[in-house]
């Protein structure tokens, strides 16, 4: 199961963004067919990410994903929000459990402050049970 | 048992500048191909396929920078550490853990990365903590890199959390 | 530096796992499950994940070419993937003289794990370097 976002948010309806409103979701499933494509890119090829029992010997039930695959769908969450003249200002995630092999994970926000052009959103990602697996908060300009 | 793993060293280090690294010239393949693997499978916006500019959460770091330098008094060893710092030159202690782990990243954002830009990364130590977790004690380390271009704008200042255990 | 036949040329050795498949895999497009994942290396009948037999084409490739030199040409190579390289194995690309005609060498080349046994054998043609 895969959605990118939504297309990315045009300026009539950045008017209307209100607080509490939700960002269009980023969702992908996860494992080695998208860490491996991102190991590649990023030169990370970290064996608990690539090997189940290298991630035992850690102390994890299975393989898991690299931290640095969810800061960029969060990046992706809301680029596609704020649109191509948007400016992505701040951004602070906090990695709170693993995200293991088959889960669909999910790249979620919400609007909890509005400064002018400036919005502060509550971010997280969450595995398809519900878990969530990445905490923290952005600053963007739209 | 560790009872812990901050020492004076440890401690008073916060701040210490450890490493300039500079990127290669910044290619519109690797935008374009960081721009797949990151939106995979989904087709990734057509502003990074043709690389008018990269996503934030570009590296161009990665597969090696173009030139490192340490910067820590007597550090001759010419090993680059990309994700973190030269704890061993810094005089820290040779732990030994079970695990690493990414605890975080907080990122202020200045301008944007375009084709042919060249990135200096400045590594320095931020600061390192301790707590108790379900797999014992947990030694938390912080590295914070400031990113200039060529125009000494700034790119981004990122802190960088280890959970170590 | 005098060529005959029998000579053996200087091997090249890589051990291998996740760490090399996955970069080759990331330069080569080459994101194939059964080359990632032990469930599916299972499901092929391999006991677990193996290695991609492109990565073995380029170890035999490095052989040859530091055998040869900078100036030296790879003419022609040819090789069947006969055994799979699986986790933990230690793989070795040899080749051995097989006929001098001036100066084109035809060689056998293989790779073998670390117990000897043939992985991928195959032959090539060479010219040395000047």
């Amino acid at each position: 199961m895969n959605s990118s976002s939504a297309p990315s948010t045009p300026a009539s309806a950045i008017s209307r963004v209100q607080v509490g409103e939700q960002l269009p979701p980023f969702t992908r499933r996860t494992d080695f067919d998208n860490w491996n494509r991102y190991a590649a890119v990023n030169d990370e090829f970290l064996p608990h990410c690539m090997n189940d029992e290298a991630a035992r010997s850690e102390g994890f039930p299975k393989a898991f994903g690299m931290g640095n695959l969810q800061w960029s769908y969060v990046h992706s969450l809301l680029r596609a929000f704020i649109g191509p003249d948007g400016a992505i200002l701040r951004v602070d995630l906090q990695f709170r459990n693993p995200n293991l092999r088959s889960q669909v994970l999910t790249a979620n926000g919400t609007v909890t402050a509005i400064a002018g052009d400036v919005l502060s959103v509550e971010l997280w990602t969450q595995e398809d049970k519900g878990s969530r697996l990445a905490l923290g908060t952005a600053v963007v300009r739209i | 048992m560790t009872e812990t793993y901050l020492n004076d060293t440890v401690i008073n280090a916060k701040g210490t500048p450890c490493s300039r690294s500079v990127s290669y010239p910044i290619e519109a393949s690797a935008i374009r191909k960081w721009a797949i693997a990151v939106y995979w499978p989904e087709p990734a916006p057509e502003v990074f396929m043709y690389a008018e500019y990269a996503p934030e959460d570009f590296d161009p770091f990665a597969w090696g920078p173009a030139s490192y330098e340490s910067l820590l008094p007597g550090d001759d060893s010419g090993v680059v550490y990309r994700h973190g710092i030269n704890e061993r030159a810094l005089g820290f202690p040779e732990w030994k853990f079970r695990a690493g782990l990414n605890g975080g990243m907080n990122c202020t954002y200045g301008v944007r990365m375009h084709v042919g830009d060249v990135i200096t990364d400045v590594k320095s130590v931020g600061e390192y903590t301790e707590r108790q977790g379900r797999n014992g004690l947990m030694l938390i380390t912080q590295s914070i890199s400031t990113w200039t271009n060529q125009r000494n704008e700034l790119v981004k200042r990122t802190i960088n959390t280890g959970i170590c255990y | 530096m005098t060529v005959k036949v029998g000579d053996e040329i200087p091997t090249f050795t890589r051990e291998t796992g996740f760490a090399n498949w996955n970069r080759y895999a990331a330069v080569n497009d080459e994101f194939v499950p059964i080359h990632m994942d032990d469930a599916a290396g299972e499901a092929a009948g391999n006991g677990g994940a193996f290695g991609m037999g492109n990565l073995q084409w380029a170890y035999l490739h490095n052989m040859l070419r530091s055998w040869i030199g900078e100036n030296g040409e790879i003419l022609s190579i040819e090789v069947q993937f006969r055994s799979p390289n699986v986790k933990g194995q230690t793989v070795t690309a040899k080749g051995v003289v097989t006929a001098v005609d001036g100066d084109v060498i035809s060689l056998d080349v293989w790779t073998e794990q670390q117990e000897g046994t043939k992985l991928a054998p195959g032959s090539a043609k060479v010219k040395m370097g000047k």
